[in-house]
């Protein structure tokens, strides 16, 4: 198909899952943040344990009589006040709190709405997961996205393509190579691992099911790995935001809400 | 470039600007009703499968982290601890056949039970301790429950500033399971003070705060919406979950 064509790029169940994922995402990192706030540190244990601990976030007196917030980094103590340890308390003043009220939901303290929002919003996504793989499934669309051997030939020159070391893009279908990758990695080990490292933060679910907490190192470790994943998520939805607005802003929109996409010179690419 | 600079700020700006009042706007009223339904999936889900893992001895934290308040300020249980527990007795009435009034030498002759098992705050921090004292279910089998009876109600000693009593409820469920145990010791010695002494409720298998300290009573009723706030405990009337399995 040449330049300028209008292509239908992606289907409703497409469309839907991805704007509910989007926000989804986005409820869940911010009361994530809300409940990570009531114990702001993460130990590679299985229970708390100090000697063994990540990262910490604190608040402590300094020299000239006032309060600064830190971010401890395995054992090392990195001055973040304002932004990570000491910040707004969303009442109008600043506390000794590890992530500010504007990134987490609700804003104030509020442990036990954190955990409502958490919970309800991870259900959300879950279902909407699975319905998303089932539809994909039977509608055959789920083939375009799937890794395949040859893809993964194709990803260095992709990269190089990307780097602007070639000409040409190696043909390639709806997605390129790099694209499938990153889409394989969000959907097929980002998402089941958040959901599987957050459920065994529970007492009830480590009861039912105890090889899974022992899988991820115990309750405390599966906690560092839920942090850990969320902010590759966060790295990922950097990243897919930065080539949204590079490749195409408004075209990409239309694409992701009405389904239609233009066409450009090497298409398929799109973020 | 200059459009795409103008949609990146004003979208920073709705993020910074706009979410204040539009996130505390939706964490009240009808909209809180939907979050919870949440609850019951959970619940519906994971129920109460399976055990608590056990640990060793060499896991035990020997200075167990205490949750929730420190010793009750409450002058009858200031008078207890005085005595040494000599006076305590533990109530249960409500929906009973043969209510009882157990002293602590009689709550040890009822049954002995030891777990060592990984205490989870709602916070997210974790403790091992060991645990010792009599089930759940053997107290309740003594007392002997109604048909009608479908909830126990654990009353407590500690008050918080504004006069309101701690108390947790479990369903008859939840107290049959083997891990749900009246608790008399924690690391080889009875309970002190500030860990609940003398009898506290230890279930593993749901969040610290289902594990009510300083427990007097255990009321059998067939609903607890007419208890306190009427959502089945002192955290849960303040909005934490009735089911504390996740």
């Amino acid at each position: 198909m040449s330049a300028g064509a209008r292509v239908y790029r992606h289907g409703i169940a497409a469309r839907t899952a991805h704007w509910t994922w989007t926000l989804a995402i986005l409820v869940l990192m911010m009361s994530g943040l809300q409940i990570f706030n009531a114990a702001p540190y993460l130990d590679a244990s299985d229970k708390s344990n100090p000697a063994r601990r990540v990262l910490a976030f604190d608040a402590a007196q300094n020299a000239a009589g006032g309060v600064s917030g830190y971010t401890v980094v395995f054992g090392k103590r990195i001055p973040t006040t304002h932004l990570l340890g000491y910040t707004d308390d969303g009442m109008g003043a600043e506390s000794e709190r590890a992530f500010p009220a504007w990134l987490t939901l609700p804003g104030p303290q509020d442990l036990a709405d954190g955990r409502r929002w958490h919970l309800f919003f991870a259900w959300l996504l879950f279902v909407s997961w699975v319905a998303y793989l089932i539809s994909a499934a039977v509608r055959g669309t789920l083939r375009e996205l799937v890794m395949r051997p040859d893809d993964f030939r194709k990803l260095w020159p992709m990269q190089l393509y990307y780097l602007r070391l070639r000409k040409e893009p190696p043909p390639h279908g709806t997605y390129n190579p790099l694209q499938k990758l990153t889409y394989n990695v969000v959907l097929f080990v980002f998402f089941p691992l958040l959901i599987l490292t957050g459920l065994t933060l529970s007492p009830g679910i480590d009861a039912a099911v105890p090889w899974l907490t022992a899988l991820f190192g115990g309750r405390q470790f599966a906690r560092l790995w839920h942090f850990v994943l969320m902010a590759l998520l966060l790295g990922y939805f950097a990243t897919h935001l930065v080539l949204v607005l590079t490749t195409g802003f408004w075209n990409n929109m239309r694409s992701m809400i009405t389904g239609w996409f233009v066409l450009g010179k090497h298409d398929g690419a799109g973020p | 470039m200059k459009r795409r600079l103008f949609v990146a700020s004003s979208l920073s700006a709705l993020g910074l600007a706009g979410c204040g009042p539009v996130k505390e706007s939706l964490t009240t009223g009808p909209f809180r009703n939907v979050l919870a339904s949440a609850e019951n999936l959970n619940r519906t889900v994971i129920g109460t499968r399976g055990l608590a893992r056990e640990y060793k001895d060499s896991d035990v934290d020997r200075n167990f982290r205490v949750n929730g308040l420190d010793t009750p300020s409450d002058s009858g249980y200031a008078a207890l601890v005085r005595g040494g527990f000599r006076d305590y007795r533990l109530v249960v009435d409500g929906l009973v056949e043969r209510p009882q009034k157990l002293a602590l030498a009689e709550l040890r002759a009822a049954g002995d039970h030891t777990q060592i098992t990984r205490h989870d705050c709602v916070e997210g921090w974790s403790a091992i301790g060991k645990w010792r004292g009599v089930p759940l279910a053997t107290v309740l089998a003594m007392a002997q429950p109604k048909p009608a009876a479908r909830y126990c109600v654990f009353h407590c000693f500690d008050v918080d500033q504004s006069g309101e009593f701690y108390y947790e409820s479990l369903d008859l469920h939840q107290a049959a399971h083997p891990q749900t145990v009246l608790a008399l010791d924690l690391n080889d010695k009875p309970l002190d003070p500030d860990h609940g002494a003398p009898v506290r409720l230890k279930i593993p298998t749901q969040l610290g705060y289902k594990s009510a300290k300083w427990v007097k009573r255990i009321e059998l009723v067939a609903d607890f919406k007419t208890i306190s706030g009427g959502a089945g405990g002192y955290w849960e009337d303040q909005g934490y979950e009735w089911y504390a399995g996740i």
